[in-house]
């Protein structure tokens, strides 16, 4: 489904480069939970920015559903984004002036849904999501909790074929992290949905159906986890 | 496209009504004044325009002015011609008159203004003077040894209040001592004192036509016919009526004969209202270009984030642009209000101009300039800053 090779990102000029990916080679399936894992300047955001065509690759090439991310042009990427990608970011991102229903409301109108379409999926996710009650208030009168069911909701109004979170419960309690974080199994359960998370969480791994660990721009170790729920290396 | 709108129209509308108002309120307000200054100055300046224009048709020229063929001083049989004039279909006066310069004195005040000799009826068919008699009364056929004074001309005792050189505060029964250019010099009782805001009306002085010959030796003589007719805007037809009816004189028209003095005066105008409109649409853009600048900077990891969910840049561009059209808009309808109640009050007290009372001309082309301008300009402070902002990539964005 996803497949990135022999990746590369350098950052900056002159002679301060900084590598952030060396040479990634990587390749995700349908239905798959990945968290991508590592400290701090790992990579692991890098690479979910490839994957979420938000950055270009210096080398290499990415190939999410047959399609070279390469080869598109500004606003074939941003279609592609609307149209088969979702997007989770650490801060929740919506926008302040829309309410939970017309933040979600948005990526469907951008595709050309009808109003009563859009009303009619964005009302079915957030009662899903345990936000019926909350479609009419702002962000700025919602929970961080919340505020991030509605971001998940945005990012699957649309059913995209990947959903892609950069360390979705960053800022959030713990309580609401496995709120969070169950939804995403459930989804992914439930629905097939594939899921690439980034994380730094110990406790997030026992999500994951795949760890991917990075460490200086490059793939240190991948694990997977057999049907008895053990995480083992990848051959 | 349509789709593209309707996804920007709606972020435009949720940004305005959940926005900060007190912001949006005063770029409004800003717009809304730049609309007043950019109708009223120009409306003034044609209200200027609009008054000469009939001060001069109404008090010097008539429609049109009949002066002696080249190298003549007189047009001779000036009844003959008249008669011929007052056939002519569309014409509703004509005033044969001589005008000269004279010395006139009272009390050692000595002035040399125009003098003006005329038939006093024929001149009422053709010029207004004679309703603006402020003192005394105006001149009748056959007067002699009376003299009508402009305002300004009889001027003040107190003569600080003077605005031309005068005769020191002359009223109506006194008698002035005037001396014509051939020598003669005669005694003529004020009969009537004009004031009629007209410059050269009230600066000169009116004697009539029978009285000028006798003192001239001249008959059936004039250097000026003024012709009053039915409709003002078509002197040039008319121009041509008359000589197709035999007029061989040379023919003027009001407008040719007070071009220079109302050039002068609206070009003058025109280049102080040239520099009110560019200051006018220069402070337009930069308030909206700044406003929607901030606006957009502030915003700078939401536009990211609207371009990483797939909301194309074109939409957000175009959302700044619908809401800086809505300032224009808001602020445009506002400032046509302002102006209305503005309009209202100069109605009740009007500013009065040397000239008299100015009304302000709001004709349609202006109105639809003034409005297309701050459209444009609106359109342009809009999109500018939207697209630079909207340039940057969305990881750059995001951050922050």
């Amino acid at each position: 489904m996803i497949i990135g090779r022999d990746l590369t990102r350098i950052y900056g000029m002159g002679a301060v480069k900084v590598r952030a990916l060396n040479g990634v080679s990587v390749k995700i399936q349908k239905g798959d939970f990945v968290g991508i894992m590592g400290p701090s300047g790992s990579g692991k955001s890098t690479l979910l920015h490839m994957f979420g065509l938000l950055d270009r690759p210096t080398s290499g090439t990415i190939l999410i559903d047959g399609v070279d991310a390469g080869t598109l042009d500004e606003r074939a990427r941003t279609q592609f984004r609307l149209r088969r990608l979702g997007y989770v970011f650490q801060d929740y991102a919506l926008v302040p002036e829309l309410t939970a229903k017309e933040n979600v409301y948005l990526p469907s109108m951008a595709r050309g849904m009808t109003a009563q379409e859009c009303t009619l999926a964005c009302s079915e996710i957030l009662t899903l999501f345990g936000l019926g009650n909350r479609i009419h208030h702002l962000p700025g009168e919602m929970s961080g909790g919340e505020q991030q069911r509605v971001a998940i909701a945005r990012a699957l109004v649309n059913r995209p074929t990947l959903l892609l979170a950069d360390e979705p419960c960053a800022n959030l309690d713990s309580q609401n992290s496995k709120i969070i974080l169950d939804l995403f199994q459930r989804l992914n359960r439930d629905l097939h949905q594939t899921i690439v998370m980034v994380s730094h969480e110990e406790w997030h791994k026992k999500y994951f159906d795949r760890i991917i660990s990075m460490k200086d721009g490059v793939i240190e170790e991948e694990v997977n986890r057999s049907e008895g729920g053990e995480l083992t290396p990848s051959p | 496209m349509f789709e593209e709108s309707k996804v920007a129209f709606f972020l435009a509308k949720r940004s305005i009504l959940r926005g900060n108002k007190g912001t949006l309120s005063l770029t409004i307000l800003i717009i809304g004044m730049v609309f007043v200054n950019l109708i009223f100055l120009p409306s003034i300046i044609t209200g200027v325009a609009v008054l000469f224009n009939q001060q001069s048709i109404d008090y010097s020229y008539g429609n049109l002015v009949i002066e002696p063929k080249k190298n003549q001083v007189y047009i001779s049989q000036v009844s003959e011609l008249q008669r011929k004039l007052e056939r002519i279909p569309g014409i509703t006066g004509v005033s044969p008159r001589y005008l000269t310069s004279a010395t006139i004195s009272y009390k050692g005040n000595v002035v040399t203004p125009v003098l003006y000799a005329i038939n006093p009826r024929d001149e009422q068919a053709v010029l207004r003077i004679a309703t603006k008699v402020s003192s005394g009364s105006y001149l009748a056929d056959g007067d002699t040894g009376q003299v009508v004074l402009g305002s300004r001309l009889a001027g003040n005792e107190d003569e600080k209040l003077d605005v031309v050189p005068s005769l020191g505060g002359v009223s109506v029964g006194r008698v002035v001592e005037i001396s014509f250019n051939n020598g003669v010099t005669r005694q003529y009782r004020v009969k009537g004192i004009v004031t009629s805001n007209s410059f050269s009306v009230d600066s000169n002085a009116f004697i009539t036509k029978k009285e000028y010959e006798d003192v001239f030796g001249l008959e059936d003589m004039a250097n000026q016919v003024l012709v009053r007719t039915i409709e003002t805007g078509k002197e040039n037809e008319m121009r041509n009526t008359l000589l197709s009816f035999g007029v061989q004189e040379k023919i003027w028209t009001w407008q040719e004969k007070s071009a220079n003095f109302l050039n002068q005066i609206i070009g003058s105008f025109n280049i102080i209202n040239f520099i009110g409109t560019a200051v006018s649409l220069v402070i337009a853009i930069v308030v909206i270009f700044i406003v929607i600048f901030i606006n957009t900077v502030y915003r700078r990891k939401q536009i990211g984030i609207l371009k990483a969910i797939g909301i194309d840049r074109s939409i957000i561009i175009k959302s700044y642009l619908f809401q800086a059209l809505f300032i224009f808009a808001i602020g445009t309808l506002m400032g046509g209000i302002f102006l209305l109640l503005i309009l209202q009050l100069l109605a009740a007290n009007p500013i009065v101009f040397p000239g008299g009372p100015v009304a302000p001309v709001v004709d349609l082309p202006l109105i639809v300039r003034s409005t297309m301008s701050l459209f444009i300009v609106s359109l342009i402070a809009g999109y500018v800053p939207a697209w630079i902002t909207t340039r940057e990539d969305i990881l750059s964005a995001i951050r922050g």
